[in-house]
């Protein structure tokens, strides 16, 4: 199950998954980024939108897996 | 396994609706058209659908439309660009930016899909379906509406035209498109019950063969076919294009008609409750017994 996020709708965020490992998200309240730790990319999430788009992704650095 | 062909360039189609988006509301109609065709098909069906699911929502048209049709609460909207989702989440139903090809919702967690002329832009169609049939709750609903092989024929006749004749050789300058039967048996491979498409012709009339090109330009509806010529069509070529338009379209009042070809797929996520064939050897009679009755 996927965090609450503050702006964005908590059904949307129930079923939102990641869009290349289809795994679950974590949210990153500092960045604004929902995280995929299976495809090791960060969402950004701009104006309460989530932009689920793979091409706009951010890849994770080592260290911030399994934070 | 080789992967699928690329046809689109979805970075171009983004680019194409990003810029569309602001000014899309003096081009909506023919999505707005499609949105209430759906509205209309969904007032048929007697199931209820508490969460919708929107593809390709430009800027929110088709929310608007199916609210309150079948059972609708909420609709989740995205668009390939976030430009037209951040438009989109005006109407403060739940909107994300997300890619037909790369679905991010969760399987079995939405009880109807629906889409309005956004899905004969993608590459991976039979992929795309698959995707959507897994978000679908069992005895779920797919309802689309994209543009078929028949629209912008007039148009697209007097571009190869003018091309042969004036640059020596053609471009794919406007988009393929799929067909009633293709869509059917993709349907059917991507696992969806009781699949129907059906085709539907939209004749719009314009004065002046420019705004038919504004529309397009203003829907976010242009080229963009991966392989076409990069270099900008010759003006003079688009000239020759349209005065040909007018000489072979033009009606009595010299107004020109242009075709919108309207495919829809209707599909069922599979559930037991749904009408199938009987199995075979089943059959409680048998024909030839009938037939050798004497009449």
């Amino acid at each position: 199950m996927n965090d609450r996020v503050p702006g964005i709708d908590p059904k949307l965020m129930e079923i939102l998954v990641c869009p290349v490992s289809k795994g679950p998200l974590r949210y990153d309240p500092e960045h604004q980024e929902l995280i995929s730790e299976r495809a090791g990319l960060a969402y950004p999430v701009r104006d309460g939108i989530p932009i689920m788009l793979p091409d706009e992704a951010r890849s994770l650095e080592d260290s911030e897996i399994g934070k | 396994m080789t992967s699928p062909p690329t046809i689109f360039d979805r970075a171009l189609l983004r680019k194409r609706r990003d810029r569309a988006a602001a000014g899309f509301a003096a081009h909506d109609f023919l999505v707005r058209e499609a949105a209430e065709r759906l509205a209309d098909r969904l007032g048929d069906v007697t199931r209820r659908f508490p969460l919708a699911l929107d593809l390709g929502c430009h800027t929110g048209e088709v929310a608007e439309a199916i609210v309150g049709r079948a059972g609708i609460a909420r609709v989740i909207q995205c668009d390939l660009s976030p430009a037209m989702a951040a438009r989109a989440a005006a109407n403060c139903h739940p909107t994300l930016a997300a890619d037909e090809e790369a679905l991010p919702f969760a399987e079995a967690s939405v009880d109807v899909v629906v889409s309005a002329l956004s899905l004969h832009w993608v590459n991976d169609l039979p992929g795309t379906l698959v995707q959507v049939r897994r978000v679908l709750k069992p005895d779920g609903l797919f309802l689309a509406a994209m543009l078929g092989g028949e629209t912008l024929k007039e148009l697209r006749a007097c571009l190869q035209a003018a091309e042969l004749a004036g640059e020596g050789g053609l471009s794919p300058r406007v988009s393929p498109f799929a067909d009633v039967r293709d869509l059917g048996a993709l349907m059917q491979r991507a696992g969806f019950a009781l699949p129907v498409v059906d085709a539907e012709t939209l004749t719009v009339t314009y004065g002046d063969p420019m705004r038919l090109l504004a529309d397009l330009r203003g829907m976010g509806e242009t080229n963009a076919v991966a392989e076409q010529r990069r270099t900008v069509s010759r003006r003079a070529t688009l000239l020759e294009a349209l005065r040909l338009y007018e000489e072979r379209f033009a009606d009595g009042e010299g107004r020109l008609p242009a075709t919108f070809h309207l495919l829809t797929m209707t599909g069922w996520a599979p559930h037991p409750s749904q009408q199938k064939p009987l199995a075979p050897g089943s059959a409680a009679f048998s024909l030839a017994d009938v037939l050798a009755k004497p009449m």
